[in-house]
């Protein structure tokens, strides 16, 4: 029990966080398909400046770690000004733009890994090594039965994860920026009369969702895989795309949605060890999730609407 | 002002400004503009760009390379190349068709998967003579992809379910599931994969013997090119194609218009996921012999890309797939003979799609020049 709680939540908080990018972008009316490129290429700018500081600091030092989320989260950003110039000054189909960030994301960041590996490192490899972050346990909160799992073996990230929901949170529901957010993906011609730049919002809200895709990217890098390599790839941007329309673009719904990605995730891993079935079982029932999800929106689904104007393009001079 | 009326301002207005040509004039433009920007990308690594997209071309057997193997030639590259455009082809069209009718199909991945792994089971690794498989796997393809499609469709018609998402839930059940069967029931234990198809079932001829050259023949590119007139034919001739269009271009006209909407979606989405099979089996039973568990082709993401580039039309697409195919394909020898890594080629093919992205912008600019000019 206490393991799926725990690798349940080191899975659903990055895909949570990638998700809460998601949500900015499309309330603010940008279609973004690019969270999975953005994810890449943060994750990779992050390892990047790990492994490149890593000799200055001990072999357990926390310092890295925190470092390259940091660059992470900024190389996120910079990547999605991309999506924001092509959908925003450029007036770009959407979809395009986020179908060719993931592309361009992809072949960029092998690339450069290969390339920087061999130039700088010397070593032919197509993967910077990270290793896993080290975990900590909540001294007295962990001893609360069942639900002291939640802070026992936690990921380092799982604690900043947190934070920064809480923020964008309150950011998108409490403050004037937020409802001109979400004003602008509903009805954007209303904010341009209110006198408040319909672009200058969306570009704000496209640079929150890089940002954060790129903290959500180097987590996984950090706990699932070890190491920066095109495994990063493997479709978890997508997955919180699924998680946001699920989600209804509303962040609490959204992060029940990636709690059950989570949660249906590891408790498949542990049903296989606990029934011993040979380890081919755990395929099948790593589908737990996604068919859970489409038998909840089955019933759930009836009164999903998305933003009003997402996906089109701002034109001043339309009617 | 005096800027504006440069030469190269001028030959602009020339070559793409006349309105009735701005549909391939602006596309030819800014792929051009792109492959110039490649050029230099190359340059800059410090390697021969012009060679390098030479190498692409011989890749491709679009020329002529300095040696070849035994039994090889220009041609056994061009049939190869061939073989990988079918897949890409159809698609391409699966993405498509969908788009015209206001949908995103995000699974053809999936849809591609789950039809070519029921061929390559039911008929693939079954004893049915030539001329029966081969027309056997198709239907199935086409079946099985449609079936697909159209349960995406009905979804989304039944109980409002975003078909992004539930593509994407199905690309990962499809994979899992397929992936499972795979290596409990299929697996060939050295490669890791599926046992490869029978010849019989599969839909390239492999190595087949034609005067001094041995080639694979893929008779998928037929099925592909009569997959595309169909297509023009019914969205451009039929009342079923006017139905899909007027409900992607706007859903209380069409059904103001007394049009069906979720009958019609859930056609589109069918005829979409059809496509899709095909792309599979062509691809499964084709290009390739087996399938690899655990994984999801990237040409359903990139037909996306292909789609939008070929100007959302049927006959645009042909000339889009040829060229990203060209570029993918012919990847290999160049990274092999100049040195460039493969993945430029990727990169290559993200930054024709990302110009091109621009193409409404270098209409409007070019538009809005033209008037100036007018004005003056």
């Amino acid at each position: 029990m206490n393991t799926i709680i725990i690798d349940g939540l080191s899975f659903a908080l990055p895909l949570f966080i990638m998700a809460i990018g998601g949500i900015y972008c499309e309330r603010s009316g940008i279609t973004n398909l690019a969270i999975e490129g953005l994810q890449g290429f943060g994750a990779f700018c992050g390892a990047l400046f790990a492994v490149c500081i890593a000799q200055y600091f001990a072999g357990n030092s926390p310092v890295p770690f925190y470092l390259a989320m940091l660059f992470a989260f900024l190389g996120g950003m910079l990547f999605s000004l991309l999506h924001a110039m092509l959908c925003i000054r450029f007036k770009a189909n959407q979809v395009i733009s986020g179908v060719v960030i993931n592309i361009l994301a992809m072949a960029l960041t092998e690339f450069l890994t290969k390339q920087i590996n061999a130039s700088i490192f010397g070593a032919a490899s197509n993967k910077f090594v990270l290793g896993v972050s080290a975990r900590i346990t909540v001294p007295v909160l962990s001893k609360i039965p069942v639900l002291g799992a939640v802070f026992t073996n936690l990921y380092p990230f799982e604690i900043v994860i947190a934070l920064i929901a809480l923020i964008a949170w309150y950011v998108l529901y409490q403050t004037r920026f937020g409802l001109h957010l979400r004003a602008c993906g509903d009805n954007p011609h209303a904010v341009d009369a209110a006198g408040i730049e319909v672009s200058r919002v969306r570009l704000v809200a496209v640079m929150a969702s890089g940002a954060l895709s790129g903290l959500g990217g180097i987590c996984f890098a950090y706990s699932i895989s070890a190491n920066f390599s095109s495994n990063i790839y493997s479709g978890y941007g997508y997955l919180a795309i699924a998680a946001l329309i699920f989600g209804n673009w509303k962040i609490m719904p959204t992060l029940g949605a990636c709690l059950l990605f989570g949660f249906a995730r590891s408790g498949g891993y542990e049903l296989v060890k606990f029934l011993e079935m040979p380890s081919s079982y755990q395929d099948l029932v790593m589908v737990l999730p996604y068919v859970l999800t489409l038998l909840m929106l089955i019933f759930f689904s009836k009164k999903n609407h998305a933003p009003k104007a997402l996906g089109e393009i701002y034109d001043k001079g339309a009617r | 002002m005096k800027n504006k009326n440069s030469l190269l301002h001028r030959l602009i207005l020339q070559t793409i400004g006349h309105e009735k040509r701005q549909h391939y004039m602006i596309p030819i433009f800014t792929i051009l503009l792109s492959l110039i920007f490649g050029i230099l990308v190359i340059a800059l690594l410090g390697k021969n760009p012009l060679q390098a997209y030479y190498n692409l071309l011989q890749g491709s057997g679009l020329a002529p390379k300095a040696s070849y193997a035994g039994h090889k030639g220009m041609i056994t590259d061009f049939t190869s190349f061939l073989n990988a455009l079918t897949p890409m082809l159809f698609a391409a069209l699966a993405v498509l068709i969908a788009l015209k009718a206001g949908l995103f199909n995000i699974g053809v991945s999936g849809q591609m998967l789950a039809a070519g792994f029921t061929a390559t089971v039911l008929i693939g690794y079954s004893d049915l003579p030539a001329v029966i498989a081969k027309p056997l796997v198709v239907l199935i393809g086409f079946i099985i992809g449609a079936l697909a499609g159209a349960l995406v469709g009905f979804l989304k018609h039944r109980f409002n379910i975003n078909e992004v998402v539930s593509t994407i839930m199905f690309n990962y059940i499809f994979q899992y599931v397929i992936s499972f069967l795979i290596n409990t029931f299929y697996v060939d234990p050295v490669s890791r994969q599926s046992a490869n198809v029978k010849q019989a079932g599969r839909l390239t001829l492999v190595d087949v013997v034609v005067g001094d050259y041995k080639m694979d023949i893929p008779l998928g590119i037929l099925v592909a090119v009569a997959g595309i007139a169909v297509t023009a034919f019914v969205l451009g001739r039929t009342t079923l194609g006017f139905e899909i269009k007027a409900v992607g271009s706007s859903i209380r006209a069409a059904e103001y218009a007394g049009i069906r909407v979720g009958r019609t979606r859930v056609l589109a989405m069918m005829l979409s996921g059809g496509f899709a099979g095909l792309a599979g089996v062509t691809y499964y039973l084709g290009y390739f012999a087996s399938i690899q568990p655990k994984v999801l082709v990237s040409t359903g993401y990139d037909a996306i890309a292909v789609a939008l580039l070929g100007n959302s039309s049927p006959i645009g697409i042909i000339f889009s797939s040829f060229l990203i195919t060209v570029i993918s394909k012919g990847s290999t020898y160049m990274s092999s003979t100049s040195g460039v890594q493969a993945e430029i080629a990727s990169a290559i093919t993200g930054i024709i799609l990302l110009f091109s992205a621009c193409g409404a912008y270098v209409k409007y600019k070019v538009n809005r020049w033209k008037d100036m000019k007018e004005e003056m």
